[in-house]
């Protein structure tokens, strides 16, 4: 899509969003109104632009090596990208690491098309002035994976490890809020302000979070957020330091997120606030 | 008999034991200790960006790791009677009065407070420049009947002071509560606003006042 069909996909965005988000009478529940706003989000989901520009940065030869990242095995073999989504993140035996889709694209980026490390973790989350490469690889890697069920398996000790040490961290209390993740997503029905909170110790809330969650478009940030994104933004407001990109803690919470989601029917990009 | 009774059961030990190293060899997860050092080293290497003090936000105070547990939450925090007590006990040793010694502010100013959620949050290790942090309270409390963004993580609070008054008594208790909620009940979900020095003892007394006072839209109605 050009960038005028790019522009009216986010103005629809916007309006549905007002809409959703509008007066709420006192016989509907806020929620009702932001649950409506996202249904007519989903069937216009501006996510499908960077679904496109994701395929074409896949495809292309780029970088110091110019290559592309069809030699990329995320999982299913030489850059094969169908069902990739569903058993991230696993362990890689080439870089002796459990990996989530970020961190196995940035192993890709950097040993296949010889891009630096720190460029890509510098510009892993798009600006308005500026697209995130990362943010489009996800879109498209995730996309591929449409139809299908969430499938991550612990047969490697270090898949157990890393689930274990999500397990572990979902639970730590930490920071001037004493915070964890169990303290905002440890129960069904809550809210933080209007935003609902998805229970994340129940698998059938997870199933629908996981598989139709992030990759996401998020209207507030005019951009797809990944995983990555919205695990940092949940230290963020925990008043945590900044996690790092594809740092072990993150790929370990994914870990422990994605396993308990699986089953679920995978349909991404989602759309978020 | 004696001998090959023993010589038996020390053999059906011993598959077992066997047994027992293969399923740990190929398919047990690691146990609980090695768990939280493997852990307790991502959380280290996942926070490299800002000054020594910012980074040092992700390590555990004793109350923390006491709350901690796996499978808990604030409702089914598994603490034994000596856990709670010795929580209850550091929480209550930390809390710290207004210096003016008044536990209920200016209801106006806590107003303020209330709805305002940001403060103290880290974006490449910088920390947000404000005069101070706000007091996080909508986000999980409806305080005011009117406000429809509220949260609903912690109970209404429509009416608190309406339906306790605002005799000293409250006050302090309203008070303490905010400072330190864990001296009430250990590990809950509310963070210790005081004792963590996100809120002043000022600043607590103003949302008191907001929480307690006549005036105030929580007991209007």
């Amino acid at each position: 899509m050009n960038l005028s069909s790019r522009a009216a996909a986010i103005c629809a965005f916007a309006l549905a969003l007002a809409t959703g988000s509008g007066p709420v009478t006192a016989q509907s529940k806020p929620e009702d109104g932001l649950a409506l706003g996202r249904k007519m989000l989903a069937e216009d989901n501006p996510g499908d632009l960077w679904v496109e520009r994701g395929q074409r940065l896949f495809t292309a030869k780029r970088g110091p090596k110019n290559a592309s990242l069809e030699k990329c095995d995320l999982g299913m073999g030489p850059g094969v990208v169908k069902g990739a989504f569903a058993q991230l993140p696993r362990y890689f035996a080439d870089t002796d690491k459990v990996q989530d889709l970020e961190s196995r694209l940035l192993t890709c980026m950097v040993e296949l098309q010889g891009f630096k490390r720190e460029d890509i973790i510098r510009t892993r989350f798009g600006t308005l002035d500026r697209d995130s490469d990362m943010e489009a690889l996800v879109s498209y890697v995730g996309a591929a994976s449409n139809g299908l069920r969430m499938n991550v398996r612990l047969t490697h000790a270090k898949e157990r490890e890393m689930y274990k040490a999500g397990e572990y961290a979902f639970y730590r209390r930490s920071g001037p809020l004493d915070f964890a993740c169990v303290t905002c997503h440890g129960e069904s029905g809550k809210r933080i302000r209007l935003q609902d909170l998805p229970n994340m110790t129940k698998a059938e809330e997870m199933r629908e979070v996981v598989a139709t969650g992030w990759p996401a478009y998020r209207g507030t940030h005019s951009t797809v957020r990944t995983m990555q994104h919205r695990l940092y933004d949940c230290f963020w407001q925990m008043r945590l330091p900044d996690l790092g990109f594809a740092s072990d803690l993150s790929v370990a919470l994914t870990a422990y997120l994605n396993y308990s989601a699986n089953g679920g029917e995978i349909k991404l990009p989602g759309v978020r606030r | 008999m004696k001998g090959v009774s023993q010589f038996m059961s020390r053999a059906a030990a011993s598959v077992v034991g066997l047994a027992g190293l293969v399923i740990a060899g190929c398919a047990a997860f690691p146990d609980a200790e090695t768990t939280a050092k493997n852990t307790e080293q991502m959380v280290t290497d996942a926070h490299t960006l800002g000054a020594p003090a910012l980074i040092r936000r992700s390590v555990q105070d004793t109350s923390q790791r006491a709350c901690s547990m796996i499978g808990g939450s604030e409702g089914s925090a598994k603490l034994s009677q000596e856990q709670a007590a010795s929580l209850v006990k550091t929480a209550r040793d930390s809390i710290q009065y207004p210096a003016s010694g008044k536990l209920s502010g200016d209801w106006k100013t806590g107003a303020q407070l209330v709805t305002d959620g940001r403060g103290q949050r880290i974006v490449n290790g910088q920390v947000e420049k404000l005069p101070g942090n706000g007091a996080l309270c909508t986000n999980c409390h409806a305080m005011d009947p009117t406000e429809v963004n509220a949260g609903d993580v912690g109970p209404s609070l429509v009416a608190y002071g309406k339906q306790r008054g605002n005799s000293e008594a409250v006050a302090r208790y309203t008070y303490e509560r905010i400072y330190n909620a864990w001296a009430f009940m250990p590990c809950s979900n509310m963070p210790r606003l005081g004792t963590n020095g996100f809120l002043t003892p000022e600043q607590i007394a103003h949302v008191v006042a907001y929480l307690i006072d006549a005036g105030s839209p929580v007991n209007r109605q």
